[in-house]
């Protein structure tokens, strides 16, 4: 039962601003996503919300009560660290407990409930080891552990996949999420990958340059994004941006978008649509889908096709994408039109 | 026919060079270092032994093999036990006294506040102050009718409380094992900072939010993770107190009476006073082993532990994924609420203690430096007024006149004050020397320690080098004197730079195989492969990365130089070649109150160049420390 609402916080580190004014309400038992390339200031944020690092303005309210005053130990709020920041000389039934026992809980009420996370998340072979003596994956877990142990009002994330291998960090987002869904706890989660926070968001932060740049759910995020930003942002491949005067319709002053996912070789196809032709410069098979680089006036596009056999780099190539997967972008402010 | 890359006069046709083979230049590179150091330690730590089974008599020079009599001797006699009861409680007190100051230096010099690079460079003046220095700094501090603190008492109107304070037998020991914990505490304070700074900062961070405030903080992670390096701290700080001859040369010379007859001072009475060199010999040698058996003790307790490796078996399912009835959740009681005091009081009073604390240490180390400097520029006869002041009568730079014009001087430049600008040159000269030569040796033998550490002979003979850092240098006086008297070098500058490599080489080889570890080895490979020689590896590639490390390396050595004094004490007699440490006790053994004015400008000169290096190189000093060898 926690909801965290975020008014107007702005932090400086000296005359540098990191966060400029930002506004956020997260519910009770929500996932978020705080997403944006590097610099961004969303891990600061996290700090911030977590008691790590002073707000040099606006407040932080967890359940309606005025948080950020508080010393960290007494917000109750758990944070997985990137680098996990195990304590090395404890064994992982050491580290869970040693929350709850700095809160003077009960030995017995601190066994059972190492005992409930471990077997949560699969850990009881290793409690009595120590975290020089596991695995990166299992390392990972055990901060996990650590963290739902002491039931925690609201869980944080700082990129805690990004140290994993490919495969795991696959499994372990999975995992992640069906524990949110287990516990119905309130977590945030920092990322610099988008994939990550379109899976397991229910909405996503994206920030930029200290500024929230569009908050809502993935979809919306990724069909309707707010500005040019967070079109290029997220999505991968990026959207194709093209002047308004080479796409038929458009006048100047206006960008549109197009993600090479929505645009492929023209199949004659009923609908209302877009077209656009140009000289096929690459093709580039990425297992179920092929990307197509076409050279229109002086751009580079890249179109998607499924079936790429047809295509000769060199050839002429017509492009469509239907007109209600276009995005409009005012070509000065770069605001969604 | 294979293809090889080396010259092919060494790649005989038909047979391959073994790819992996220790190459001879990781041999020839530690030979020098081995060789030299066999030369300078284990020569002669093999003839101390020969003396300790013997009886000299000074006199008709007659030799007389005694077998293990003179062990007997020592052994029983009751000077001995005393003298052991004495240093057990000077390390004690010296040990304790550095850990806990040195600790509580680091952690304040660890955080973040503006003039931080000061403190820190005025918290390494003690340490890098000669011995020498030190002990005529305090000497005239706790000096009984003039002495500085009896002066500040009777300024400020408390000539009642002044007494002479190393008068008295058990407080004498107690101020000079103070003395020596001024001394000391910087130099773990700094091994200290180093293990600090290896300290993953999200450990913090991962405590507060688990709850912990600052004092459990300190105690569950900050000391947890300093436990190795305590443990290493502590073993240093109790050789460095066992072996601690320089200060009490200075301050009391073993008394009152026999109050501060320490183990060390008892061995150099026995071979250098009395001229019983068997039994001085014999003395050592008990003192060598002692300091053997405590290095013994670190290998055991803090040798590489075994960590059970990583599993590399795939990640157990969690629960999470099947839809077993899983164990029920503990009910857990709400944060108690916390008082404490609001923020915006809490951290203005945080900050004006921690001030506070800062200047405390500012004073603690500054201080008693600045007050050697003030009677350095004061007239003599200020040194000697009734009632005593620290206020000067008036500011002079006579002192120095005479001790660095002694020509021009007002004519009153004595003998000693004569000597010291030459033996400012020589002890120049001779840490110049030594250090360059350690250095050079050391980064080589430092390579072939740091990329075949694995190999058996690499191994020992890199805890054999470990060994002698815990060899006490007056173990090695005895026989260098005796050795460097045959060969007609005894006096020399030369004799000096023998004897010191037996400290200097191991150090720096430890130190450099510490910084050529953290080089990458694909490093070495890539010059290897780009068709460098393995020295042309070295010299192009490796000398250049590992710059900071060779820098660091001359300092300390060329520190440890400037400030010996046991050796130079025993090894040089005329001008020719004694160092400043020397004339600096020279002052003091000729007791003239009208010579305590140039003795201290020659103080002041002799700590001049290591306070330089101090403040200068204080980066390279914090990262010397790193190494974790470092000479006390």
């Amino acid at each position: 039962m926690t909801s965290i609402n975020i008014r107007a916080v702005a932090k400086t580190y000296g005359n540098f601003p990191v966060l400029k004014g930002l506004d956020l309400d997260i519910a009770d038992g929500e996932f978020v996503s705080f997403l944006g390339p590097s610099g961004c200031g969303k891990s600061t944020l996290l700090f911030c919300i977590a008691g790590l690092e002073d707000i040099t303005s606006g407040s932080i309210l967890m359940d309606g009560r005025d948080i950020s005053e508080l010393d960290p130990r007494d917000r109750n709020i758990a944070l997985v660290f990137q680098d996990y920041a195990l304590y090395p000389h404890m064994k992982v039934k050491d580290n869970m407990a040693f929350a709850l026992r700095q809160q003077k809980v009960a030995e017995a009420t601190i066994q059972q409930q190492v005992a409930w996370a471990s077997e949560l998340l699969g850990l009881e072979q290793f409690l009595e080891r120590m975290p020089a003596e596991l695995s990166g994956g299992q390392r990972q877990r055990v901060a996990v552990g650590r963290a739902i142990v002491r039931n925690p009002a609201a869980l944080l994330m700082d990129e805690p996949l990004s140290n994993l291998d490919a495969a795991l960090r696959v499994r372990m987002r999975t995992e992640i999420k069906r524990l949110q869904r287990e516990l119905k706890i309130t977590v945030i989660f920092v990322t610099h990958d988008q994939e990550e926070a379109m899976v397991l968001s229910d909405r996503i932060a994206v920030m930029h340059g200290g500024v929230l740049q569009q908050f809502d759910e993935p979809m919306t995020v990724y069909r309707q994004p707010a500005n040019r930003f967070v079109a290029s942002f997220i999505g991968s491949p990026q959207m194709n941006f093209l002047p308004g005067s080479m796409v038929g319709g458009h006048g100047g002053g206006r960008l549109v978008g197009i993600r090479p996912h929505d645009l492929s070789p023209a199949d004659g196809a009923g609908g209302e649509s877009v077209r656009l032709e140009g000289e096929l410069a690459l093709i580039e098979p990425a297992g179920p889908v092929t990307f197509l680089d076409v050279l229109i006036g002086d751009t580079i596009v890249k179109a998607t096709t499924t079936d790429p056999s047809a295509f000769r780099p060199g050839q002429r190539l017509t492009l469509e994408a239907p007109a209600r997967m276009i995005c409009l972008f005012d070509e000065a402010t770069g605001a969604r039109v | 026919m294979s293809l090889s890359l080396a010259s092919s006069d060494t790649a005989k046709p038909g047979r391959r060079r073994r790819i992996g083979r220790t190459p001879a230049f990781a041999y020839a590179a530690v030979a020098p270092t081995l060789l030299i150091v066999c030369a300078v330690v284990g020569i002669p730590l093999a003839y101390s032994v020969y003396l300790s089974l013997n009886s000299t008599n000074p006199i008709t020079k007659k030799w007389i093999f005694v077998g293990l009599n003179n062990y007997v001797t020592v052994l029983t006699s009751p000077d001995l036990w005393w003298a052991i009861a004495r240093t057990a409680y000077f390390a004690g007190f010296a040990v304790v006294g550095t850990t806990i100051l040195g600790t509580i230096l680091a952690l304040v010099l660890n955080q973040r506040f503006p003039g931080r690079g000061l403190l820190r460079s005025v918290v390494l003046v003690p340490w890098a102050m000669a011995p020498v220095s030190v002990g005529v700094l305090w000497s005239f501090v706790f000096a009984g009718n003039y002495g500085t603190l009896n002066a500040l008492l009777t300024d400020l109107g408390l000539a009642s409380w002044a007494t002479p304070w190393l008068g008295n037998g058990f407080r004498a020991l107690n101020l000079v094992a103070l003395t020596h914990v001024w001394n000391q505490a910087p130099l773990t304070a700094l091994m200290v900072l180093a293990g600090l700074q290896s300290m993953p900062g999200n450990l913090h961070k991962a405590a507060m939010l688990d709850g912990a405030g600052p004092v459990a903080r300190f105690f569950k992670i900050t000391l947890p993770w300093l436990k190795p390096n305590l443990l290493f701290i502590s073993i240093i700080a109790t050789i460095n107190a066992l072996m601690a001859f320089d200060i009490l040369w200075i301050m009391t010379r073993g008394g009152p009476g026999s109050a501060t007859t320490v183990f060390a001072w008892l061995g150099y009475v026995y071979s250098f006073q009395f001229f019983k060199f068997g039994e001085g010999a014999a003395m050592l040698y008990v003192l060598t082993i002692l300091s053997f058996l405590l290095a013994i003790f670190y290998f055991v307790v803090l040798g590489p532990r075994r960590v059970r490796a990583a599993e590399d078996r795939p990640l157990p399912s969690s629960s999470l994924e099947g839809t077993l009835k899983r164990r029920a959740m503990a009910i857990i009681p709400p944060l108690p609420r916390r008082w404490h005091l609001p923020r915006h009081v809490a951290r203005p009073l945080g900050k004006t203690l921690f001030f506070l604390l800062a200047v405390v240490i500012f004073i603690w180390s500054a201080l008693p430096v600045l007050s050697l400097v003030l009677m350095s520029i004061s007239p003599a006869g200020d040194l000697i007024r009734t009632p005593p002041s620290i206020v000067p009568s008036t500011l002079t730079f006579d002192n120095f006149r005479a001790v660095l014009m002694p020509q021009v001087g007002t004519g009153g430049s004595s003998v000693q004050a004569q000597r010291v600008p030459y033996s400012l040159l020589n002890s120049f000269l001779v840490g110049a020397a030594v250090s360059l030569i350690c250095v050079v040796l050391g980064t080589f033998a430092g390579y072939a320690f740091a990329r075949y550490e694995k190999l058996r002979f690499f191994k020992y003979s890199l805890w054999a080098l470990l060994l002698t850092r815990m060899t006490p240098a007056l173990t090695l006086v005895l026989p260098f004197f005796i050795m460097f008297r045959t060969v007609n070098l005894i006096d020399t500058r030369t004799a000096l730079i023998i004897s010191y490599c037996s400290f200097l080489l191991p150090l720096s080889a430890w130190m450099m195989k510490s910084y050529i570890e953290g080089v990458p080895k694909s490093l070495d490979r890539a010059a290897l492969i780009d068709g460098c020689s393995r020295f042309k590896m070295m010299w192009t590639i490796l000398i250049p990365v590992v710059r900071p490390g060779i820098i660091a390396a001359l300092i300390f050595c060329f520190l440890a130089s400037w400030n010996e004094f046991l050796m130079a004490l025993i090894l040089t007699s005329t001008p020719n070649s004694q160092t400043i440490p020397v004339v600096l006790s020279g002052f003091l053994s000729q007791a003239q109150f009208y010579e305590y004015g140039p003795m201290f400008a020659a103080s002041v000169l002799s700590i001049l160049p290591p306070v330089l290096i101090a403040f200068v190189f204080q980066r390279y000093l914090v990262q010397g420390a790193l190494s974790g060898a470092v000479k006390g």
